[in-house]
């Protein structure tokens, strides 16, 4: 697992929580890579294009974690210096175990047949699903009662998001022939 | 004053070049519009053709492209199908027609390995080459061209595939330094289009930019806003194009003109069959029928008969190919193909009306075809080189490219692990931590490698990295730190440092199919051998252009930026500046080098601080949640902190 280059929330300069605009988080990228983008530096002294360098990978690293709701909560959660990464956060629920690997033997079967139209209806499902996690970890990190149920939620949040990637392969699988 | 020294005649002036695989273009702006250079016989589409003679004499474009029908073996073309590539790759060995070469150069490996002898080389004129090489000669021959209309050139831009990966790039960047160009950028060929359409029409939107030249096929997604060229999605084939096309055509052709299939047709039979193929597919553009007369092997000819219903049945397959891409560019940039305001065409064999329809049936819309979809891309590389030389109108333009295959290293096991998935906007960056698995491990090799397929085997391997000098401890102590930076031109640099001693490790890039720096550096030496420049004259030239380049930089930084100097940095600057005016006054490369290092040394907390202004400034003291409309009712993470004590 890579580890983060900085503290995104610090290098784009935002108050950390986990209920952003996306929006004005990529306007706030935008002006900041415009700043420091190495061609703005191109006809510079070496040092500088190179600090130019370093700071604009900063800046679309932060965003580019920021702009995911799964690295943003390991961002958040780190900060309240919870047990992040997959080896060390507490065991899914069997049930939610239970769940996705009925829901990865559909997808398995639907991929085999090449049937495009039920992939997308699996997956469409699935990203309403994940909706309503994201919801669900947007409540956890904002009241301190169920500050225990972020782990569990960004868990969770993986399994739906390692589905979608696996639909996703699928589809191209299909379409390919 | 200084610039007037160096400067006698003209001022250098930027230009952006398409290193095309068929065909090359070289352009720069003119009276704030870019245009093509055009050389003494009224062309601007060099072929990209390079003829070695004999006696050394090296011939390019049209010319050579005639003395390849004659002397197929010193002759060489498509040669960007070969950059980066190893001597065992498929590909290459799809390309047969070359006497290609197994050893490096002569030069013994030191490692034994046999690492070296992947790169591809071939003869030809009794010389071995690599493609670097045969690429540099085109590029000489550009640069030629741009000189007898602006007498000097100043810094270019080189425009590659998307989906080029870091050993492609790095060999075409090899190649424009070999040249004697100032590479200032690579830039990807989609992106060059787009800019070129984007200031054009001056239209903000959603993009696609579908790109068939003659070797590669490009799709990219991308969005225009303000200026800002943002890539949202590429995908492609480095090996699919018009030549494709040909080939399927010209083996057709075979049929009649070599009818004995039991043994190989000879190579200068099959190159007349491709000059035939290709003729035919152009004729067909604008005819519904062609005929050709083609000669028979053992005397004759024969006239056959082509209809573009014919072709477009031999091609079909080839450009379906490129849905499969397209569909799965739209899929990444998270788009629907609905949403795309318009479709521009580049390349040459998007003139092929089957591919026109194909691309309209695709997008369901009308692509866009205003700006010769040859030119395009070189015009576009001028805009972006003329930006970068500082010297344009065009100051708010930015283009944010994508990392176009994703980065990984090969993990215990074998398989690839990646650190940079595909499509990640560059520059980029990722850290990763590795420790030692035995007591007293002092060294550690890491494998780079790019693609998307599960197994590092499978993937292209880009260099292997030795970290040595690990201080012996027990296993798994040892902290490895590695960083990965991919540049704005996608090109991958690594750096290690040892976390328990702090020590930054010294990182050996061995490019399991690019050349080193050393070798780079050994063809330039000979390069004299060819009596074209003096190495020593042209190493001064270079760091009096770096050293001016600063020195101007400085002094214009001085002005605006006074207030931020601490302590006696300004007087340290003022020496060091007056150090480096008089290494200049003494003509002294190494000199020169010494004192720019200081001087560079001298600005940099400086320049840290100038560039948190910048920073500020861009962000005019806004603070995002300003631009929130719910603040006041959600609690952010620091009430958590703050009620939790911090965890």
């Amino acid at each position: 697992m890579t580890t983060p280059l900085t503290d995104p929330f610090a290098t784009l300069e935002i108050e950390p929580r986990f209920d952003i605009d996306v929006t004005a988080l990529d306007a706030r990228r935008k002006e900041l890579v415009r700043a420091l983008h190495p061609d703005r530096f191109a006809s510079s002294p070496a040092n500088e294009r190179r600090m130019a360098l370093g700071r604009s990978i900063e800046v679309n690293e932060a965003f580019r974690a920021l702009r995911d709701p799964i690295k943003r909560a390991e961002a958040l959660a780190r900060k309240l210096d919870l047990p992040v990464g997959e080896t060390t956060e507490p065991k899914p629920d069997p049930e939610l175990l239970m769940e996705m690997m009925e829901a990865r033997e559909d997808l398995a079967a639907a991929g085999r047949a090449k049937d495009t139209a039920r992939l997308a209806t699996l997956a469409s499902q699935m990203r309403e699903r994940e909706k309503a996690t994201i919801e669900g970890l947007t409540q956890a990190f904002r009241d301190p009662s169920r500050k225990g149920t972020i782990l569990p939620k960004l868990g969770e949040l993986r399994y739906l998001r390692r589905f979608l990637d696996e639909a996703a392969a699928f589809q191209e699988l299909a379409e390919a022939g | 004053m200084l610039l007037e020294i160096f400067d006698p005649k003209a001022a250098p002036r930027p230009i952006g070049i398409d290193l095309g695989t068929t065909n090359s273009i070289v352009a720069r702006i003119r009276d704030d519009r870019p245009a093509v250079i055009v050389d003494c016989n009224g062309t601007w589409l060099v072929p990209s053709a390079v003829h070695f003679e004999k006696n050394g004499k090296v011939m390019v474009g049209t010319d050579a492209l005639r003395l390849a029908a004659v002397d197929a073996q010193g002759t060489i073309v498509s040669v960007k199908r070969l950059m980066g590539r190893g001597a065992d790759d498929p590909e290459t060995k799809r390309l047969g027609t070359f006497d290609f070469v197994n050893v490096s150069g002569g030069t013994p490996d030191p490692e034994g390995d046999g690492e070296n002898a992947k790169t591809v080389r071939f003869r030809a004129g009794g010389r071995t080459l690599t493609p670097v090489e045969v690429s540099a000669e085109i590029l000489k021959a550009l640069r030629k061209m741009a000189e007898d209309e602006l007498q000097r050139v100043g810094g270019a831009v080189i425009t590659v595939p998307a989906y080029f990966d870091d050993a492609q790039r790095q060999a075409t960047k090899d190649a424009g330094k070999l040249a004697g160009l100032d590479v200032l950028r690579l830039l990807n060929e989609p992106t060059a289009a787009a800019l070129a359409y984007g200031l054009e029409k001056k239209q903000n939107g959603l993009f696609a930019v579908y790109d068939l030249g003659g070797g590669t096929f490009d799709i990219t997604i991308l969005s225009l806003d303000d200026g800002v060229f943002e890539v949202k999605s590429t995908g492609g084939d480095s090996a699919l194009g018009g030549d494709d096309m040909d080939r399927l055509l010209a083996a057709k052709l075979l049929e009649v003109m070599h009818a004995d299939t039991k043994t190989q047709a000879p190579v200068e039979l099959v190159r007349l069959a491709l000059d035939s193929a290709r003729k035919v597919k152009h004729a067909l553009t604008d005819a519904a029928e062609v005929d050709v007369v083609v000669p028979i092997k053992g005397g004759g000819e024969k006239s056959v008969r082509v209809t573009r219903d014919e072709f477009d049945a031999l091609i079909r397959p080839l450009v379906e190919r490129t849905g499969v891409s397209c569909r799965r560019a739209i899929r990444d940039a998270k788009i629907e193909a609905r949403e795309l305001d318009g479709v521009i065409l580049v390349g040459g064999s998007t003139r092929v009306p089957f591919v026109k329809r194909y691309v309209a049936d695709l997008f369901g819309k009308e692509p866009l075809g205003d700006i010769d979809p040859e030119q395009v891309v070189a015009l576009g590389a001028a805009i972006q080189a003329n930006v970068l030389a500082g010297s344009g109108s065009t100051d708010d333009v930015l283009l944010l490219d994508v990392l176009p295959l994703s980065l990984g290293i090969e993990t215990m096991g074998g398989v690839a692990e990646k650190i940079l998935p595909r499509n990640t906007t560059i520059p980029a960056g990722a850290k990763q931590t590795f420790t030692t698995y035995a007591d007293n491990q002092t060294g550690f090799e890491l494998h780079v490698v790019q693609g998307e397929r599960e197994l590092a085997v499978d993937c292209r391997s880009l260099a292997k990295f030795t970290l040595k000098g690990i201080p012996p401890m027990p296993a798994g102590l040892a902290r490895l730190e590695v960083t990965f930076e991919v540049d704005a031109d996608g090109l991958l640099n690594v750096r290690a440092k040892e976390l328990t001693t702090g020590v930054e490790q010294h990182v050996e890039v061995k490019p399991s199919y690019g050349l080193t720096d050393e070798e780079v550096e050994n063809m330039l030496m000979a390069a004299l051998d060819y009596g074209e420049t003096d190495l020593a004259a042209r190493r001064l030239i270079e760091e009096r252009v770096e050293a001016e380049r600063v020195i101007l930089a400085t002094e214009k930084a001085l002005i605006a930026d006074a207030d931020l100097l601490q302590g006696n940095e300004r007087s340290d600057i003022e020496m060091r500046l007056a150090d480096t005016h008089a290494a200049i006054a003494r003509q002294n490369a190494s000199q020169i080098h010494a004192a720019v290092e200081l001087l560079d040394d001298a600005t940099k907390a400086w320049a840290g601080r100038r560039m948190d202004r910048a920073v500020a400034r861009a962000i005019g003291g806004k603070n995002l949640n300003e631009v929130e409309t719910d603040v006041a009712a959600a609690r952010g993470v620091e009430a958590h902190l703050h009620e939790h004590g911090g965890g």
